[in-house]
This record gives structure tokens, sequence and C-alpha cells, in this order.
């Protein structure tokens, strides 16, 4: 757990209200009000000197044109989880018994499986697609309608998949970034993927036929609670260890969401420090363009 | 003619035998970097998880290895960026110190509870003639899945240090960039700013380290 960085980002974008609670959340009056303060508040954020081609640069490669006001919603987040997420967290993580975790977690995942599913076949890729169905159909059945996780031992890892992910693989832009109020770090390509998968989730279209929508709020909420109990180590550390915890959280969802794109194949030549004055008398040989004095 | 055909098999074979050259030095910075990655993981999981060592006996030994085998001067230069040639030399003089602190005192304590076994190295790729990365999985106790980590090594002569540290995807490097960066704009693009910050953070952290 205390190595665990890989929560650091995911458990912000899991907290994923389902169909009609993304519905009313993005009810048109509200998020229209929200998106027009936004952009008049862009109006007002800090754009770069076009004289200095550093800043200008900067400014592109960080992609936040709104951050003055992604910086607002970011703090009412951060109030919202340190008076009642965070909380109702610690207490789950800390006193309830770790089987009864772990069995909460497998079930939250097995019923992801059709959406997980759908988007590997979506993004053609069929080895992964035999994984998720080989998950479910074990886990289901051995596994106990998805409280174990035997397909685990067998060598059918579980892996994630979403809309968001599709979308990035056909090719479409992830768009400026921007915090959505609850769910944390996103862009428009993310939040479209968010509702997508909302709506196409089977099991939340069976339950809002039959007039159980409480069932989709509940399972959203334990969704939430399951992730934000796993970060909470991680998300404390790097609180504490960064400057500026804004813009950590928004360089870490951007990397997060490169290596959630391409399942962890290391990209080719992302930059990084090169070798340079720590061996003394010898150039850097790859430095990238970015690192040298403008 | 039979001059041309020799000059071409001539050029062929100083291509091949420099090729082939280029194929063994990458083989043996491959596994160069692998045996230093390993080397390393070992006495860091050695020295910091032994229980009953006091936390300023723990900070002063994960410096220690920091300091040895990280290259620390070369990251904290990459995280300035086009901000470095503007600091004067006291400015960087300070900053190299407080990063370093900063990176100890924030980092120290996740060694301490680590119950897993250890490091395993999956593969090593040469990036370059000089870098190449090992590609490793931290294992955590329990049915957990293991951490991707990933290490930027770079070599010179027959000397190894690390240039980043890559867990599930997000550079340690690359995240301080972008933090300190954003520091230092917030504060006009003042490095005076970023110190003043360091500063505080790390006083922070050392009055904790007292503390206990």
């Amino acid at each position: 757990m205390k190595y665990n960085m890989v929560w650091t980002i995911s458990y912000l974008r899991s907290l994923t209200l389902p169909s009609r609670a993304a519905a009313r959340f993005f009810e048109f009056p509200r998020f229209a009000g929200l998106l027009l303060a936004g952009l008049l508040m862009a109006g007002c954020a800090a754009t770069p000197d076009p004289k200095d081609p550093g800043s200008v640069a900067d400014f592109e490669q960080i992609n936040d044109p709104i951050e003055p006001f992604n910086r607002g919603i970011f703090k009412v987040n951060q109030a919202l989880d340190k008076t009642i997420i965070k909380p109702i967290a610690l207490v789950y993580r800390d006193y309830t018994p770790d089987a009864f975790q772990n069995a909460v977690h497998n079930m939250l995942n097995n019923l992801r499986s059709p959406i997980i599913l759908a988007n590997d076949l979506m993004q053609g890729k069929l080895r992964r697609a035999w994984d998720t169905l080989a998950r479910f159909l074990i886990n289901s059945t051995m596994g106990f309608g998805g409280l174990g996780d035997p397909a685990y031992q067998l060598g059918y890892t579980f892996h994630n998949e979403d809309f968001g992910q599709t979308l990035a693989v056909w090719g479409l832009p992830n768009g400026p970034y921007i915090i959505l109020p609850v769910l944390g770090p996103s862009n428009p390509r993310d939040t479209v993927g968010l509702v997508v998968d909302a709506l196409i989730d089977p099991l939340n279209i069976w339950l809002s036929n039959t007039n159980r929508e409480e069932f989709i709020f509940a399972r959203s909420g334990v969704q939430g609670i399951d992730e934000r109990a796993r970060s909470i180590d991680t998300l404390d550390e790097l609180e504490k260890s960064s400057l500026d915890f804004y813009a950590a959280v928004r360089s870490l969802y951007g990397q997060r969401r490169s290596d959630e794109i391409s399942d962890g194949q290391p990209g080719a030549n992302y930059p990084m420090p090169g070798i340079s004055d720590n061996f003394p008398g010898e150039n850097a040989p790859n430095q990238d363009a970015a690192s040298r004095a403008p | 003619m039979f001059r041309r055909f020799f000059l071409a098999a001539l050029l062929g074979a100083v291509l091949a035998i420099a090729g082939g050259g280029q194929v063994r030095a990458a083989t043996s910075l491959e596994e160069g970097a692998k045996a230093f990655i390993d080397t390393v993981s070992g006495q860091a999981l050695k020295s910091l998880t032994t229980k009953g060592v006091s936390r300023p006996e723990r900070i002063e030994r994960f410096r220690t290895l920091f300091k040895e085998n990280f290259a620390v001067t070369a990251i904290g230069k990459w995280i300035l960026g086009r901000y470095w040639p503007k600091a004067t030399e006291e400015q960087q003089t300070e900053y190299l110190k407080l990063f370093e602190d900063l990176i100890v005192v924030s980092y120290v304590d996740r060694f301490a509870q680590y119950t897993g076994e250890g490091l395993k190295i999956n593969k090593t790729l040469a990036n370059n003639e000089r870098m190449a990365t090992v590609f490793s999985e931290i294992t955590q106790p329990g049915n957990t899945a293991a951490v991707r980590v990933d290490w930027r090594v770079g070599k010179n002569s027959d000397s190894y240090k690390i240039f980043d540290v890559v867990v599930e995807g997000t550079s340690m490097s690359q995240t301080m960039r972008s933090d300190f960066g954003s520091i230092i704009r917030r504060k006009g693009g003042q490095i005076s700013g970023l110190l003043e910050v360091l500063r505080e953070k790390t006083a922070e952290f050392k009055k904790d380290a007292g503390a206990q």
C-alpha cells in the first residue's frame, strides 16, 4: 500500500457516478453556469507573454487554460474530501476486516467487467477482451458472484479500460485539463468517456429500467469509498511532499492516463533528465530540447 | 570494377563490425544497468527496512544511498529546466541542497513500512549508448498486484546512476518538474520564490524528524 502510486489518480477518476447521477449532475442550467463562469475566469487566467517562447511552450505543454477556475473547484473538492469523503474512507479502511474490503473490491471490479470488455473490444484488443471475459466467468462462478478473485491465481490479472481510453485509441485528442466537481481531474475526452461508460453499463440500464436507481447510487458511493480508502496513504504523501499539490496532481493525471491508454507500454523517449555535469567532461547525449536554455 | 566491389565489401565489413560492437555495447550496458539496480535495491531494502533503527539514522542512510546512486545534480537541473541558467550560482547551490533534502525527507518513510519481498527485474532495454531502462516490479504483501517501477539508468565508464524512477507510468522527475515549475511561475518567474517554498517545506519536515 505504501508503495502504491497507482491509486494517486485512479481514485479521483473512478468516483464514477453512473447514468442518472451523471445526468442529474450535468443538469443543463447548472453545468452551463459553471462552464460560463469557467470561461469568464479563463479570460483573466495568466496567459503567457507571447514574446517569451519558453513561457508559451510551458503554457501549451501544461494544457490548463482555465487554471484559476480549476484551482477553485480543486479547493472545493479538497474541502469536501477532508470533511466527508476521507473520514468515511478512513473508518472503512481501519475498522472493517480486510477480507470484507477485498470482497467489496473484487465485487466492484467484477461488476465493471461488461464495460471493460466492451472497451477492450472497441479498441480491438482481443487478447485483453478474452482476459476480461474469462475473469468475469471464473469470478462470477468460482468466485461466489465476484466476491473472490480466483481468476487472478489462474493467471488472468485485472486490467481496467474505459471509454475515455477508447476515444484516445481512436485518435481523439484529450482537450484542455479540467477539474470536475467531486470527480476531480479530467478533460473533455475523459468526461465524455465517464458519461458513456455509465450510460452503456448493462447493470445500470437494468437497474434503471426496474426502478432501482438507489442501487446505482449505492454502487457509485461504495466505489468512491473503496478507491479513496486505497489511495489514502499515497495522496497524503503526495500532498506532503509536493510544493504545489494542484500542479503535482495535474501532472500525474496526464502521465497516468497516457500510461493507461498505452496499456503500460513504455512511451517512446518521454522527457527525462539526461546525462550532464554529473559525469564531468561529457555532453548530454539525450537531453531534450525543453531542458536546454531557451 | 573489382576495386569497387572490394570497397563495398570493405565498407560492409566495417559496418558489420561497428554494428556488432554496438550490439555488444548495448548488451553490456543492459547487463550493467540491471546488476546496478539489483544491487542498489538490495542495499536499500537491507539498510532502510531494518527494525529498530532511529528515524534520524534512517534519514542519514537514505541520504547516503540517494547521493551515491542518483544523478542528483542532473535531475535537479533538469527539473528547473529553462530556469536553471537564470539562477545565480548561490541559488543553484542552495536549490540543489534543498532538492536533496526534500527527496530524502519525503521518501524515507516509505521504506520503513515496506514488508514485501523486494524487487523483481523483468527486462532491461538500452535507450541509446549511454542510457538504459530497467523494468521491474515491486511485490506487495498479500494478494495485491505488484507495482510496476521503471528505472532510467545512465552510464559513464564504469559508473552507473539513476536518472528517473517511473512508477506505473508516472515519472518522479517529470512530476517534480511540473510541480516546481508551477511554483516558479506563480512566484513571477523568480527562483527566489521557489527557494522560499522549498525552505519552508523542508523546515517543516526537519521539525517532524526532530520530534519523533
